[in-house]
């Protein structure tokens, strides 16, 4: 059987590469790690991949924005190919520093189809300082994002020092209008958090956690789904566990959802390419 | 072309919120009583270069600012202040933020930079406030916003700024307009030697003297020394040897001999070395027994076995010297530094976590003592070093424990671990075993080499005075450190490397050093190691510490593979010589010999260190029981201690820590219902597809040194290895790590009166781990000592006041979970459940967090009864792997009653107990007379606080059959209150959820 292929790319403080690959991997993708400079020497070519993933880190440091030189230097050597990439229906993924390396990209928000405008900007957190705690995600069912299908709750850990979503209030309100805002940071019901700290971890704006284009296949988010691959990484596991076996019941071990938003990019590729 | 200095001024637009500059506000008013209205912080990239007006341009716009959220200008941003400071590094002090600069404008602008180029980052601060005066904006720059050591700052008032030049910026390039060269060094008497190490800083020991005399005297060499044009010894041998002797690298203190007399017997016990009789004699004993132990005792890191296909590898350091004068830059350089260990332990492990240990002053102190830095400031840095370090390096920090005591205000402590787990095999072969062969090539890849670090190991070795030089304090960088690892991991697993190690302690002079050993030889061409800026000397380039560098041996058949791969990860790697077989140490800059010993000159018969350890038990140093009588209000106590600094929530720490990385996290450093209690231990699943897990915990008990360093590190080890057994770890499978922290133990009449008592000190703490060790089976998988945790801090009237830390020792554990899955938290999470308390309580309040309270030592020191803890501790494995424990958690330092609320507050339900159910400690044995105090408060070691469920309570209670296990109580949801009765069945604690959080989260809670 064909397998959906995945790119994840690697190098100049990236990190998270391995446990993205194994994320696409139980998803039922195929992953392929690869270093940032074997796109550009040509070596690897991304139009033999389906699906593009920015992952976390901290590329070059973060030492002048978060994601700033990424996006400089996909754009200085395979700007070209990357915007192909997008015009050929395939799927694009970037989680924190990723994400913050398409905004700085242009790919998100993508307003107007422009794919290389700037015009959301992922900044420090307001509480000040570099935060890793799990929140709840509401998703929104309205949204044309791939990734998101069917995942109206989701618990993931953040990990960022600037995952504070901003753009100028006009911007803002074109993304909620086209249901380009994929997910809210939420309340325990999965009610918006409407800014209150720490539910809102670093008071983005309209309590945004992820974004995606108009066309739903290129999406960003400042939580790590890919950090919940395995039912022991929620913080609530051993609890959860005693509570359903008192119940006589056992615990869904199974695809987590963290799992389940990769899944939902395979699938795609899988109905729409094979 | 003529080069231009640029500046390029950025800011964020007015209207965003400046989070940093939020900070600044809320540290100046919360430390300083300095208040603020408004602040804006402005990032200044200055740059040399010969780049036109249209390039700048272009960096401003395209690289440097954000549209979206920044303001930027090649003048002087117009930002209207009262006061404006200006930090900026000084010249040669790594600027990683500079760096990255240059190489994004030399990817865009196809712009290199030459010799005379380059880019510096500085910032300015631009504040606001009726009530500010220049003293008290130097006050921020001095004590809050630069260090004088790496920083430099200048000050601003509105008059005196000019708007056209601003902050007038310059590069902090390092100019050295020297010339290369090596001295020769007159070694005519003792006395001549010694008083050049004194001038020089190489700190040579003055036993060892003569025998490097005796070498450089002997006809043989001299002869031998003659046909490479060499005579006296050169400044670069001697900086080797100081290195190689140094007690950092030597461990000089732990191979020394110790006179031990205890003043209450007769006699002298004379120990030939702390290190191989208590270190590694049980080690190598154990090894045979525990097939699991994989190598130890030689290596970088320890290695164990974790599953068929896997090893893991771990170690542990500190970085307290550096830290304390630049406790940021001492910190990551420190996480940073630890990292490369597991990176250079056989063929090089992959990162998969790591953990802190502070141990600082009070961050309240106002008394009349100056440290170097102050306590609150200090503990500021470490965490936001240890935060960078780790972050940046992708590898989670899973752990980490964080302590006060006023000994630490002469020298804190910074504790660093890293784990790395690599496969069994590479390429068929071990990947635990290395050797360097005659002719390959000696590599070194990663940073540059420059005058930093210089004299690092030799400072670490000395107490800290204000002669130490501060030019060994570095900034780690993370970024090129995490390109290095992933490039070596290839490289490894391509088969291409033969050996590698860090560049640590002592710089190439170590690694070169030391891996030649293997080969009995090498010849390195110093003139071709990368600098920083020329005008290095040789034995600056062969000592430097420089930081982020492997050295490897590739065969010359490898190389061109090693070296394509090196390019395509933007890995810098140089050939700076070869590994031969001559026996000769042989050093050469661009073909002139600098350096020429024999290869096992450091086996020339050194002397031992000699120490008289003097022990004078408690009894007879006047310790005694305090007479406090049994409180009235307990709830009123209970809150006041879980409000201690030493006992209450550091989340703020943990959150800033990413602990996720990787996606292995099992049991995250917070745990229960509102995630912000510290678990137990940590586990991580470092190979994701295995179900296996990794669990690690840590124990520091200094206090306990106040009576008896045996104990303290018996209780020590008993909690690292309780709190692995909580979370559900394998008791036949402990791994430990010691990390001896202690003040100058050289007696000296003037300045060192009670060295003998804390040489005694030591050697106990020795014997006590052996016991220990053998006991429990632990091997020792690796070990660090560092000494002279001392400090002469400046009071009022100019005296300078000795401060010495008490001994201290972290206790590192590690252990195999064979199935994640049964893990088990501290949190009580079924209403209904059975509370049981596992171990007996003792009178055992000496030391404790409750007598200290009240200003008390006491006398009664927690003991650890091996045996019958062992079998507790078998017993509560076997319920957890039969999955009849819903929580577990090991009681600590504070004793029951604050472990009972710990574990109340994590499950967000209430708890009924009844002390007067305690298990007894043994047969027969009373309690009469034991107060309740004692039961809440005692730290006896060996106690768990577990909850059944009631359809359990038959199998556990059988299970636990003979054992000092009973059911104290039961947990409830009719209130989410700590409900404790007393020995006589009265009410005596009652407090709601609410309220211990209240407390808990009083001292730091509002720390972000």
């Amino acid at each position: 059987m064909k397998k959906v292929k995945a790119l994840i790319l690697t190098g100049f403080g990236l990190n998270c590469d391995n446990e993205t690959a194994l994320a696409f991997d139980l998803a039922g993708a195929q992953s392929h790690r690869v270093h940032i400079n074997s796109l550009i020497s040509g070596r690897e070519k991304l139009e033999n991949y389906h699906i593009l993933a920015f992952g976390g880190g901290f590329s070059w440091g973060d030492d002048h924005g978060a994601g700033v030189i990424q996006a400089l230097k996909l754009k200085n050597h395979i700007g070209q190919d990357l915007l192909s990439f997008v015009e050929a229906g395939k799927l694009v993924i970037g989680i924190c520093n990723g994400f913050q390396a398409l905004v700085n990209l242009g790919l998100l928000p993508g307003l107007d189809t422009d794919y290389t405008r700037r015009s959301v900007c992922i900044t420090f957190n307001d509480c000040g300082n570099f935060r890793d705690q799990w929140v709840r995600l509401t998703g929104n069912g309205a949204s044309p994002c791939v990734f998101s299908k069917g995942i109206e709750l989701a618990d993931y850990p953040i990990r960022h020092g600037e995952g504070k979503v901003v753009a100028d209030p006009g911007v803002i309100e074109q993304l909620v209008a086209n249901n380009q805002v994929v997910f809210q940071y939420a309340d325990s019901k999965g009610s918006p958090a409407k800014g209150v700290f720490p539910l809102n971890p670093n008071g983005a704006m309209a309590d945004i956690a992820g974004l995606c284009d108009p066309s739903g296949r290129i999406f960003g988010l400042m939580p790590h789904p890919e950090a919940y691959n395995h039912f022991t990484n929620h913080p609530d596991w051993t609890r959860k566990k005693e509570q359903f076996k008192r119940r006589g019941e056992k615990m869904d071990t199974g695809m987590t959802t963290g799992i389940r938003l990769f899944k939902n990019g395979v699938d795609y590729i899988q109905d729409t390419f094979f | 072309m003529d080069n231009m200095i640029s500046c390029i001024e950025i800011a964020l637009k007015q209207e965003l919120l400046d989070a940093q500059a939020s900070s600044l506000k809320k540290k100046a008013d919360s430390y300083f009583g300095i208040g603020i209205e408004s602040a804006r912080c402005i990032n200044i990239v200055t740059i040399e270069s010969g780049l036109d007006g249209v390039e700048l341009d272009r960096v401003k716009d395209e690289i440097l600012t954000n549209p979206v959220t920044q303001v930027s200008s090649l003048r002087p941003l117009d930002i209207d202040f009262d006061w404006c400071i200006w930090v900026g590094y000084r010249p040669g002090v790594k600027d990683n933020a500079g760096a990255t600069a240059m190489e994004v404008i030399t990817d865009v602008l196809g712009k290199t930079f030459g010799e005379n180029e380059g880019i510096y980052t500085s910032k300015r601060y631009c504040l606001k406030g009726e009530t500010l005066t220049r003293a008290g904006v130097e006050k921020l720059a001095i004590e809050l916003l630069s260090n004088g050591i790496i920083q430099q700052f200048k000050i601003f008032s509105m008059d005196e700024w000019d708007k056209k030049i601003g902050a007038d910026v310059k590069p902090a390039k390092v100019i050295l307009d020297h010339i290369p060269c090596f001295d020769t060094i007159c070694i005519d008497s003792n006395e001549m030697l010694s008083k050049i190490s004194d001038e020089r800083n190489l700190a040579l020991n003055l036993r060892d003297i003569p025998v490097i005399r005796e070498y450089f005297l002997d006809q043989k060499v001299l002869d031998e020394r003659k046909e490479v044009g060499l005579s006296a010894p050169t400044d670069v041998e001697l900086e080797y040897i100081s290195q190689a002797r140094s007690d950092h690298c030597n461990h000089n203190t732990f191979n020394g001999i110790f006179q031990y007399k205890d003043v209450s017997t007769d006699g002298v016990i004379v120990e030939n070395s702390l290190f191989k009789t208590y270190i590694q004699q049980p080690t190598l004993a154990l090894k045979e027994e525990k097939d699991w132990v994989v190598s130890v005792l030689w290596d970088n890191a320890g290695v164990g076995k974790f599953d068929d296909d896997n090893n893991y590898v771990v170690t542990s350091e500190t970085h307290n010297s550096p830290s304390n004068m630049e406790a940021y830059g001492g910190a990551i350089t420190g996480i940073v530094g630890v990292y490369r260990d597991p990176m250079g332990t056989g063929l090089g492990a992959k990162l998969f976590m790591g953990s802190f240990g502070f141990c600082v002053g009070d961050v309240g102190y106002d008394g009349p003592l100056n440290p170097p830095l102050h306590p609150r400031r200090l503990l500021d840095g470490v965490i936001e070093g240890v935060k960078d370090g780790g972050n940046k390096s992708g590898v989670p920090t899973t752990f980490g424990q964080t302590l006060f005591d006023s000994g630490y205000m002469g020298k804190s402590l910074v504790f660093v671990t890293a784990l790395g787990i690599m496969p069994t095999l590479i390429q068929g072969k071990p990947s635990h075993e290395k050797t360097t062969s005659p002719g390959e090539l000696i590599i070194m890849s990663g940073g540059r080499v420059g005058k930093d670090g210089i004299h690092g190991v030799t400072a670490s070795s000395e107490s800290f005075s204000e002669n130490t030089p501060a030019g060994h304090v570095q900034i780690g960088d993370p970024y090129t450190q995490k390109k290095m690892h992933d490039f070596l991991l290839i490289c490894r697993d391509e088969g291409l490397t033969s050996f590698i190690t860090d560049n640590g302690g002592g710089g190439l002079s170590s690694s070169v050093g030391e891996s030649a050993m293997l080969s009995n030889g090498c010849e390195v061409w110093l003139d071709r190691v990368p600098v920083k800026y020329e005008g290095l000397d040789m034995w600056e380039i062969w000592i430097s510490e420089s930081q982020e560098r492997m050295t490897i041996a590739v065969t010359p058949a490898n190389l061109a593979r090693f070296m394509e791969l090196s390019r395509e990860h933007e890995v810098e790697s140089t050939v700076i010589g070869e590994y031969t077989d001559t026996g000769k140490l042989h050093i050469k800059y661009k073909n002139e010999t600098c350096a020429y010993v024999d290869m096992d000159l450091l086996e020339k018969g050194f002397p031992s260190w000699e120490f008289d350890a003097l022990w004078l038990p408690p009894e007879i140093r006047g310790l005694v029981e305090p007479v406090i009588s049994t409180p009235s209000d307990f709830n009123g106590l209970l809150t006041r201690m879980l409000a201690r600094p030493n006992i209450c929530s550091k989340e703020w720490i943990f959150r800033q820590y990413d602990h996720e990385v990787q996606g292995g996290s099992v049991i995250k450093p917070l745990v229960g219902v509102n995630h912000n209690i510290p678990s137990d231990a940590s586990v991580t699943r470092p190979v994701l597809t295995s179900k296996k897990g990794l669990a690690f915990s840590q124990s520091l008990l200094p206090w306990y040194s106040k009576i008896d360093t045996y104990h303290m590190m018996t209780c020590t080890i008993d909690e690292a290895v309780r709190r692995i057994i909580a979370v559900g770890g394998s008791f036949d499978h402990i791994g430990g790590l010691d990390n001896f922290c202690w003040p100058d133990i050289g007696f000296d009449e003037k300045k060192n009166p009670d060295g003998k008592f804390k040489a005694a000190q030591l050697v106990r703490a020795c014997r006590a781990l052996k016991d220990a060790c053998m006991a429990y089976k632990i091997p020792l998988l690796s070990g660090k000592d560092s000494m002279y945790v001392d400090g002469y801090l400046g009071g009022q009237f100019g005296e300078r006041v000795k401060v010495s830390a008490l001994g201290t020792v972290q206790f590192s554990a590690t252990s195999v979970l064979e199935d994640i899955s049964k893990c088990v938290t501290m949190d009580p999470k079924v209403s209904g459940d059975l509370v049981y308390v596992m171990g007996t309580t003792a009178d055992e309040l000496g030391a404790s967090e409750y007598y200290d309270l009240f200003g008390k030592t006491g006398f009664n020191i927690p003991k650890v009864n091996f045996d019958a803890c062992k079998i507790c501790y078998k017993a509560l494995e076997k319920a957890i792997d039969k999955e009849l424990v819903s929580s577990s958690h090991a009681v600590a330092r504070g004793g029951l009653g604050i472990h009972f609320s710990l574990m109340t507050m994590a499950g967000g339900l209430g708890m009924e107990i009844n002390l007067a159910c305690l298990p007894h400690f043994n047969e027969g044995s009373s309690t009469n007379g034991f107060t309740d105090e004692i039961f809440l408060f005692s730290e006896s070691a060996g106690r768990f606080i577990v909850t059944v469920a009631p359809e359990n309570k038959s199998v556990f209670e059988k299970l636990c059959k003979g054992l000092p296990v009973s059911c104290v109580g039961v947990v409830t949801d009719d209130h989410t209150c700590l409900k404790i009765d007393g020995r006589d069945k009265k009410s005596i604690v009652n407090l709601s959820c609410d309220a211990l959080d209240k407390a808990f989260n009083k001292t730091f809670g509002d720390y972000i």
